[in-house]
């Protein structure tokens, strides 16, 4: 129970430490949490397929086709968690695109490396994504190709 | 400054979403048909679980980014609540994807314990199997003691008498009266000691009572009654093809709707739902042959070598007795036991039990099965004669 409770105190704690002076107004809006989430869930993506990768080489199952396959839909999907990461970091520190023209013709003005970046990451879509799950379902196939019996 | 057409990259974006949308599919369908083979496989069970999840990450994220496309390039204002919802929906799914893959790890710590638990099991088997083995051997040496000493026992007196009797006999074979007492006196002895013979023959007989005149068709057909319902349960369709005319064998009933009903439930198990498993009966000039087929995932031929010896199992808490108990009972038959498979067309067991000592059922039944050289001639009751 203590060990339940301690960290609990312990954030408490920290925010006190933390918390502002007292001020004579104070904001009682906050930015929403949802870019927050969606990085923090990205992060939690790219660490379960991490997770997974270690998972397969730790269990010596590299030596299965399918397997093999599945190592590597899960270090493309690793990678495009991080890409996407940096991908969002990037477009909320850049400001708002600067579009020209309007519809299928409009063009976007890249004013810096920031709107490079945004722009890469969002190809790395198409880059890796595709790729990855192409390798997801070869990994499956191959696993689902393999001999399993029933009859004892 | 440099500008970049956005046309290019939404097509791009439509595209590698609408294609991670049709793998996600196919892998969808690939782990459920896996997954439905064999609902016990953990590692299908996660691959399932992650393939759904994929297929909604796949759907929710091309839903976002259209209508996010739509909404900053285009002014579509509207979709602002379907943006937000699917964009959150899309951050769910990456939750999903994590939460999975930490659970698959649990799942294949336990499924690695139930293999340890499984192979104690085995090992376990393997002991009992040799200790009954060991209390098999010391109770037949003990019983062969007790009979030779029962059988010495018993035939010692009779000779001692048949002995000293003759012996007189010898010495005086003019005594007419005396000669007739000691010959009847002989004889009778002799008679003991047949009859002691003739109690141990039918002793040996009484082994083979079990075994029966039957007709096997029925034998088949309330195995089958009996299991109905399992294929109901898995929606299997049975399909019986049994012999229109009686097939008669010297069968033990008992025994034989064990082997029956355990090849019977092999066949649901390796039998996908809407599947097929095919019952026939049949007879040529020298077996009955019941033939049992289904449309199961089948086996590799290094799978179909082992399936008869004991303790192979592929199947998770599996003893590997079943298939080794069904020769067994069919050996036990005088019959022969054949397994055809192929991987993903299914599995054909074919048994043939000979019923060259058959009868027809109701004419004559029961009768002990003739063991001796001079009556294990074909009957004039059998199909053949």
């Amino acid at each position: 129970m203590k060990r339940r409770l301690a960290p609990i105190f312990a954030c408490i704690g920290l925010q006190l430490f933390f918390s502002p002076p007292s001020s004579l107004a104070a904001g009682l809006q906050c930015a929403p949490p949802g870019p927050y989430v969606n990085e923090i869930a990205h992060l939690l993506f790219l660490g379960a397929m991490i997770f997974f990768i270690y998972e397969i080489l730790h269990a010596g199952l590299k030596k299965f086709r399918g397997f093999r396959f599945l190592l590597w839909a899960w270090a493309l999907l690793a990678l495009w968690n991080l890409d996407a990461f940096v991908g969002h970091w990037a477009a909320w520190t850049c400001a708002a695109p600067l579009v020209l023209g309007d519809g299928w013709s409009s063009r976007l003005l890249m004013k810096d490396f920031r709107d490079w970046t945004v722009l890469v990451t969002q190809l790395n879509n198409f880059l890796l994504l595709v790729p990855a799950f192409y390798l997801f379902y070869r990994g499956l196939k191959a696993l689902a190709q393999m001999p399993r019996t029933k009859h004892q | 400054m440099i500008t970049v057409p956005l046309a290019l990259i939404w097509i791009l974006e439509a595209l590698a979403s609408v294609l991670v949308i049709a793998l996600t599919w196919l892998t969808l369908r690939i782990s459920a048909k896996s997954l439905a083979q064999d609902p016990e496989n953990a590692l299908w069970l996660f691959l399932n679980w992650l393939s759904i999840a994929f297929l909604a990450f796949a759907c929710t994220h091309l839903i976002s980014y259209t209508t996010r496309n739509l909404i900053i390039y285009f002014h579509f204002h509207q979709l602002a609540l379907v943006e937000g919802i699917f964009g959150g929906l899309d951050t769910v799914t990456y939750v999903v994807i994590g939460a999975i893959t930490l659970f698959f790890h649990r799942i294949q710590r336990i499924y690695l314990h139930m293999e340890v638990d499984h192979r104690h099991l085995e090992e376990t088997s393997q002991e009992i199997l040799e200790l009954n083995r060991e209390m098999e051997a010391l109770v037949i040496e003990r019983t062969m003691k007790e009979m030779a000493l029962g059988i010495a026992h018993g035939i010692r007196n009779p000779l001692c008498i048949i002995g000293g009797l003759s012996h007189r006999l010898i010495k005086n074979p003019d005594d007419a009266e005396a000669t007739r007492d000691q010959a009847q006196a002989i004889a009778e002895e002799a008679k003991r000691i047949e009859e002691m013979v003739h109690r141990f023959e039918k002793l040996a007989h009484k082994k083979t009572s079990l075994f029966a005149q039957k007709d096997i068709n029925l034998l088949v057909g309330s195995t089958l009654d009996f299991l109905r319902s399992e294929f109901k349960a898995k929606k299997i369709s049975l399909v019986t093809e049994l012999s229109a005319s009686p097939l008669p064998g010297r069968i033990d009933t008992q025994l034989l709707r064990i082997a029956l009903a355990h090849l019977l439930r092999n066949a649901v198990e390796a039998t996908q739902p809407r599947g097929t498993v095919l019952v026939r009966t049949s007879m040529d000039e020298e077996n009955v042959i019941l033939m049992i087929k289904d449309t199961g995932r089948g086996m590799a031929p290094e799978v179909v070598d082992q399936v008869f010896i004991p303790f192979y199992t592929t199947k998770l808490g599996g003893t590997g007795l079943g298939m080794v108990f069904v020769r067994q009972i069919v050996n036990e038959h005088r019959g022969t036991i054949d397994l055809e498979s192929n991987v993903g067309q299914g599995t054909t067991v074919t048994i043939k039990i000979p019923h060259r000592f058959a009868e027809l059922p109701g004419v004559s039944e029961d009768i002990p099965a003739p063991e001796s050289p001079a009556s294990s001639g074909p009957s004039s009751g059998s199909p053949q004669d």
